[in-house]
C-alpha cells in the first residue's frame, strides 16, 4: 500500500496576517491599537519633518518661528559651518575636496583588487597626501591653514581613517608579539594592552594633547593634532590586538604546521596561511570596533578640536538659530548614520565573500 | 644552489631523545633511511612515532642525539631548518589544507613563495601532480568542497608540488572514512614504484606488506623491531609486536 502524505499547503499572505496579529478578540484588540499608535507617529513624524517644514533660508529664522515644523532652513543657513568647523570661508572647497579624498581613499581600498601591497600603500599614501596638502596649503599658491582651523567631516574623516590606518597595523604588531613564543614579550604586551584599554579613551586623549608637550622635547612633540590622533590609534590598536588574537586562536595549529612543513618563513606563515584565516574569524568583532572608533572621534572635542558634533553645536549656538538644536543634531545624525551605515553593509559583503571558501 | 649530499643515507637518526616535560617521549631512538626505501612505522597509539616523524622536518624539536637529514644536521640553525623542510614534503592525518585557498593555490603557493619559482611553472607543476594523485578536475574548488580522500589527495600533490626528496606520512588514512582509504593508498603505493623515499607511520598493514622495504614497531618510546615485512608479519621476534599484530589484523 502506498501512502501520500502532502506537505500542508503553505499559507497565503492575508492568511498568514490574521493567524498572527488577529488570533482572539483580545489580541486583535491589542494590535489594532498598536497600529493605531505607530500610525499616529508616524504621522507626527512626517508632518513635523516634511509637511509642515520650513526648507529655504530665504525667509530666515522669523519664517521657522512662524511654521509649526522643522526648521531645515538652519541647515541650509548653517552647512558650511557644520561640514567644515572654523577653516577659512574662501578655502571651503579645499576641506571638501579633501573630504572626497579621503573617501575615495577609503572607498578604493575596500575594494579587493587594491589588496596588494603596492597598491594599498599607492592608495593610501595619495590620498592622505592630497588631504594634507589641501587641508594645510602653504604650496601650489594654496594660502596656508594651520591644524588648529580644521573641523566639521573633514577632521572627523581624517582623524577616524587614521586612526585606523595607523592603529590596525599596530594592532596585528600587538597581538603578534602577545603569541611570541618568549615569556617576557608576550607578557610585557599582554601588560600595555590591558594597560591601555583600562583607561578611559578621554583620558589617553587628555594626556596625548595637554600633558605629553611637557615630557617631549619641541621637536617631538609635533602638532597637537597628530598626538591625537597618536593616542586614538594607540587606544584602538589595544582592543583590536584582543580581536585578532581572538582571531588567530581559531586557526588550528595544524595550519601553521602544515605551512612549516612547506618551508614557509615566520612571515610567510603569518602573512599567507595563519593572518587571512584569523582576519576572516575576526571580522564580525572588527567591524565593530571600526563603528566604535567612528563615532569615538566626537570624543576629540574635549582637548579644542572641531569635529562635526562641535561644529554643529557652533552651527545654531549663535542667537538667531538657536531654537533650532534638533534639525542641526538630526543632520549631524544622518551623517554618522551614511557612514556607519556604509561601513556595517560593507562588512556584511566581506563576510560573504570570505565564506565562499567555508568548511 | 642547495648544498644536500647526493650520497649517504636520506635519514640517519642517532640515540634520538625527546620529553614533553617530564614525560619521555623517545628513549635512544636509532634509525637510518636509505635513499630509495620505503618505512613503514607502526605501534600502539602513544608510542611515539608521529613524534619521531615530526622530529624529521623539526615540527619538534629533540632534547638529546643526533637527526641527520640528506647530510644536513637539524640543531638551531634555523638555514639548516629550513633546508631540511624544502627537500622533506610531509602529508598530515587532517591534510590541514589551506582553507582560504583553492586546490590548485594550495599546491602553487610554496614552490612560488618558497622556492621562488615563476608563477606558470607554479602552476605547470600544480596541475601536473593533481593530474597524478587523480583529480585534475577539482583545481580550482576550495577544500571544504572536497571528500576527504579527495583532500588527503590534494595535500599529497601540495607536498609534492615542492619536489622534495623524502616524503613523511603521518597517518594518512586514519581520518578517512573507509570507502576513502584505497584511493589515498593508491596514490601513495604508485609513488612508492616511482622510488620515493618514504616514511610512513600507519596502521594499514596491507599496504606495509605491499610497499615497504622495512617495517618498524614502536612501543613505549623505542624501537622495539625492525625487519622486512614478510619477516615482520609471520616471524616476529618479539612478544609486544606478535600481540600489537594480532590487534590490528584481526580487523
Amino acid at each position: 500500500m502506498e501512502m501520500v502524505i502532502a506537505a500542508p499547503p503553505a499559507p497565503g499572505r492575508l492568511e498568514d496576517l490574521k493567524r498572527r496579529f488577529f488570533a482572539t478578540p483580545f489580541q486583535a484588540l491589542l494590535s489594532l491599537i498598536s497600529l493605531a499608535i505607530m500610525v499616529f507617529i508616524v504621522w507626527k513624524l512626517l508632518n513635523w519633518a516634511v509637511f509642515s517644514a520650513v526648507f529655504t533660508a530665504t525667509g530666515g529664522p522669523e519664517a521657522c518661528q512662524a511654521a509649526a515644523g522643522a526648521c531645515w532652513s538652519v541647515i541650509a543657513a548653517r552647512w558650511r559651518i557644520i561640514l567644515f568647523g572654523l577653516y577659512p570661508f574662501e578655502e571651503q572647497w579645499r576641506s571638501a575636496l579633501a573630504c572626497v579624498a579621503v573617501v575615495v581613499m577609503t572607498v578604493l581600498s575596500c575594494i579587493p583588487a587594491f589588496w596588494t601591497g603596492r597598491r594599498i600603500a599607492l592608495v593610501w599614501g595619495a590620498g592622505t597626501g592630497l588631504y594634507y596638502v589641501l587641508m594645510k596649503g602653504g604650496l601650489l599658491g594654496l594660502p596656508y591653514v594651520g591644524e588648529e582651523a580644521w573641523g566639521g567631516l573633514a577632521l572627523t574623516l581624517f582623524i577616524f581613517v587614521t586612526t585606523c590606518l595607523i592603529g590596525f597595523p599596530l594592532a596585528i604588531c600587538l597581538a603578534l608579539l602577545r603569541r611570541s613564543d618568549l615569556p617576557w614579550i608576550s607578557r610585557t604586551t599582554g601588560l600595555i594592552i590591558d594597560g591601555v584599554r583600562s583607561l578611559p579613551l578621554i583620558s589617553i586623549l587628555f594626556t596625548f594633547a595637554i600633558v605629553l608637550p611637557f615630557a617631549l622635547p619641541q621637536w617631538l612633540a609635533g602638532d597637537k593634532l597628530y598626538r591625537v590622533i597618536l593616542g586614538s590609534a594607540l587606544f584602538f590598536s589595544a582592543y583590536q590586538a584582543e580581536i585578532v588574537r581572538g582571531g588567530m586562536q581559531g586557526v588550528p595549529s595544524g595550519q601553521e604546521e602544515a605551512a612549516m612543513a612547506l618551508g614557509m618563513s615566520y612571515w610567510q606563515r603569518i602573512g599567507r596561511i595563519v593572518l587571512p584565516q584569523a582576519m576572516r574569524n575576526a571580522l564580525p568583532a572588527t567591524i565593530n570596533q571600526f563603528v566604535v572608533a567612528f563615532k569615538e572621534t566626537s570624543l576629540v572635542v574635549i582637548v579644542g578640536f572641531f569635529e562635526i558634533l562641535a561644529s554643529g553645536n557652533a552651527a545654531y549656538g549663535t542667537g538667531e538659530w538657536r531654537f533650532a538644536y534638533v534639525e542641526v543634531y538630526a543632520f549631524i545624525a544622518l551623517i554618522y548614520f551614511v557612514f556607519v551605515f556604509s561601513l556595517s553593509r560593507y562588512g556584511a559583503y566581506l563576510e560573504r565573500r570570505m565564506s565562499v571558501g567555508e568548511r | 644552489m642547495n648544498s644536500t649530499q647526493s650520497s649517504g643515507p636520506a635519514v640517519h637518526i642517532e640515540s634520538l631523545d625527546k620529553y614533553y616535560g617530564t614525560f619521555h617521549a623517545l628513549r635512544k631512538v636509532n634509525l637510518s633511511v636509505e635513499r630509495g626505501e620505503r618505512i613503514v612505522i607502526c605501534g600502539p597509539s602513544g608510542s611515539g612515532k608521529s613524534t619521531l616523524i615530526r622530529c624529521i622536518n623539526r615540527l619538534e624539536q629533540h632534547n638529546g642525539g643526533r637527526i641527520t637529514v640528506l647530510g644536513i644536521e637539524l640543531n638551531d640553525d634555523v638555514g639548516n631548518i629550513d633546508e631540511v623542510r624544502r627537500e622533506v614534503g610531509m602529508v598530515f592525518q587532517h591534510f590541514n589544507l589551506f582553507p582560504h585557498m583553492t586546490v590548485l593555490e594550495n599546491c602553487m603557493i610554496a614552490p612560488m613563495i618558497v622556492r621562488k619559482r615563476p608563477r606558470a611553472e607554479a602552476e605547470a607543476t600544480a596541475r601536473r601532480f593533481l593530474e597524478k594523485v587523480r583529480i585534475p578536475e577539482q583545481a580550482a574548488k576550495f577544500p571544504g568542497q572536497l571528500s576527504g580522500g579527495q583532500q588527503q589527495r590534494v595535500a599529497i600533490a601540495r607536498a609534492l608540488c615542492m619536489q622534495p626528496e623524502i616524503m613523511l606520512f603521518d597517518e594518512p588514512t586514519s581520518a578517512l572514512d573507509p570507502e576513502m582509504i584505497s584511493e589515498v593508498l593508491d596514490v601513495m603505493v604508485t609513488l612508492a614504484s616511482e622510488g620515493m623515499t618514504m616514511i610512513c607511520v600507519t596502521h594499514e598493514m596491507g599496504f606495509a606488506r605491499r610497499v615497504a622495504d622495512r617495517v618498524v614497531f614502536m612501543d613505549g618510546g623505542e624501537i622495539v623491531e625492525e625487519a622486512p615485512p614478510e619477516e615482520f608479519f609471520t616471524a616476529s621476534r618479539n612478544e609486544r609486536t606478535r600481540q600489537f599484530l594480532s590487534q590490528v589484523l584481526k580487523n
